[in-house]
Formats: C-alpha cells, sequence, structure tokens
C-alpha cells in the first residue's frame, strides 16, 4: 500500500552519495555471513543476534552436531559438532572433534579441536589435538595435546577429496589387491 | 652459541643458542632463536624456538614460534603465537624432581 511509484522529489545529488557510500561497503563484507542474509531477506539485526543455537546446561546430546550458523554448548554433547562459530560454555563438556572458523572453549573438549581461531579460556580444559591457523591460550587453561598451523593446508577430509575424485580411490584399492 | 647454558638465575636471550639451557627463568626475546631443550620454572618466548621446553609456567608471547614440545603445567599462548608441536600437561612436582634434561 506504500510502495506507490513517486516522482522522485529529491535532488540527483542524493543517491549518487549514497551509491558511492554503499559500493566500498560490498568487498569489505563478511564472505561467510552472506548466504545467511540472502535467505532471510527480512532479517533484522536483532534476529541475527539470536542465529546462535544453544544447547542448554540441562541437555546431553549423543550425536553430530552440524549448523551453518554458530552453536553455544553449555551441556553436555558426545559426538561432533560443527558450525560457523562453536563456544563451549564454563561447565559444558563435548566428547568428540569440534569444527569451526572460530571455537572458543571455556569448558572441557576430550577429543579435538579443528578451526581457524582457537580460543582456550583460563577455565577451558583441553585433552586433544587442536588443528588451527590461530590459537590463543589464556593462563590458567588446561591443554595436554598436540597443537598444529595446519587448518586449512592438509585435506583433513578424506571422504570430501574421494568425492571429489572417484576414479582415484577404487584404482588404488585395486591395485593394492592386485 | 653452542652447548649447554646453565645459570641459577634468570636468562634473556636475544641471539642464537643451539644447545641445552637450564635457568631458574628463561626469556627468549624477539629475533632470538633457540634450537635445543630448555628446563627452567618460568618461561617466556618471544622468539623462535625449536625443541622441548620443561617449565611449569610457560608464556608464549604473539611474536612466539614454536615447534617441538612444550612439557608444561601452566601455558599461556598470545593470540598470533604460531604453534606446532605437542603440549603435555604434567603436575608441579613433575618439574619439581625435574634437575636434569630428561633423555629422549
Amino acid at each position: 500500500m506504500f510502495t506507490r511509484n513517486e516522482k522522485p522529489t529529491e535532488p540527483t545529488a542524493k543517491p549518487q552519495v549514497r551509491d558511492k557510500m554503499e559500493t566500498p561497503v560490498a568487498p569489505g563484507g563478511d564472505i561467510g555471513r552472506k548466504p545467511a542474509t540472502s535467505q532471510t531477506p527480512t532479517n533484522s539485526g536483532a534476529s541475527r543476534m539470536s542465529a546462535v543455537s544453544v544447547i542448554s546446561k540441562a541437555l546431553k546430546i549423543t550425536g553430530q552436531l552440524e549448523s551453518t550458523e554458530d552453536i553455544q554448548i553449555d551441556g553436555n554433547v558426545e559426538g561432533d559438532v560443527r558450525a560457523v562459530s562453536v563456544t563451549v560454555g564454563n561447565g559444558a563438556k563435548v566428547k568428540g572433534t569440534v569444527y569451526g572458523e572460530t571455537v572458543e572453549v571455556a569448558g572441557t573438549v576430550e577429543g579435538k579441536i579443528e578451526a581457524k581461531k582457537v580460543v582456550l579460556t583460563n577455565t577451558a580444559h583441553m585433552a586433544g589435538d587442536v588443528v588451527h591457523q590461530e590459537i590463543t591460550i589464556a593462563s590458567g587453561a588446561f591443554i595436554d595435546g598436540h597443537c598444529r598451523p595446519d587448518f586449512g593446508k592438509t585435506a583433513t577430509k578424506p571422504a570430501a577429496v574421494a568425492q571429489k575424485y572417484p576414479s582415484a580411490m577404487p584404482e588404488k584399492v585395486a591395485s593394492g589387491a592386485q | 652459541m653452542t652447548g649447554v647454558l646453565e645459570t641459577t638465575g634468570e636468562l634473556h636471550v636475544h641471539g642464537t643458542v643451539v644447545g641445552q639451557i637450564i635457568a631458574d627463568s628463561f626469556v627468549l626475546a624477539i629475533g632470538g632463536f633457540v634450537d635445543g631443550d630448555i628446563l627452567a620454572r618460568d618461561v617466556r618466548i618471544g622468539g623462535k624456538f625449536n625443541g622441548r621446553i620443561f617449565a611449569p609456567n610457560v608464556v608464549l608471547d604473539s611474536s612466539a614460534e614454536i615447534t617441538g614440545r612444550v612439557f608444561h603445567t601452566n601455558v599461556t599462548v598470545a593470540s598470533g603465537a604460531r604453534i606446532d608441536g605437542r603440549m603435555p600437561w604434567r603436575p608441579v612436582n613433575f618439574f619439581a624432581s625435574l634437575s636434569h634434561l630428561p633423555e629422549e
């Protein structure tokens, strides 16, 4: 009802200024966030804040967690966790591999962390390997494991390689059998 | 310098050391390089290090580049530090009983 076309009464200089202001923003935009906004065009600032899935303190989950957005774990998870940003809260426990762009641990992780940016806060308890690009460990954090700055370098997903080059895998198997 | 560096006080390294370092407190400054083992109570690394660190308290600054193993009780890693290796946790009395660098 308000979409009726009206003649632009504004001076032509104003839209030009707007264009100039908008263009520098576009290349700097976060690539990872873009699909989220395009999926939900009516997204307001407030609803984007709530794009975090929370495993609350009382909840225990056995199985795989996957999110295209963020996951906050305050409960108990047995299984792998995969999200853009994963936060393991104080008192929370994860047994399995945690994948993400950013992984912040204030609770316990037994298994493995694979993330671009890893943050272990002073209450963190990390038993296992950490594959990272950038790591921060606060004083007081427990860590017992292997730290490798190999995130994004090695093909850590053999399944993905097999899918990409399906011919490579059977050949190897066949040659091994002969 | 190459060889064994042993002191009961605080040791700062700005240059290059290849060998063993035993000190109460050890600081590897930015631009410094150590290839070998360090045994100390407090270790702070700002430079490049390759080898093993045995210390209850370890601080790795953002400029640190570590390869090897860091035996610790309490470790702090600043954002930006490059860590490639194991970080085995040990209780404090493990270091108290450690007067020499273990073999292997």
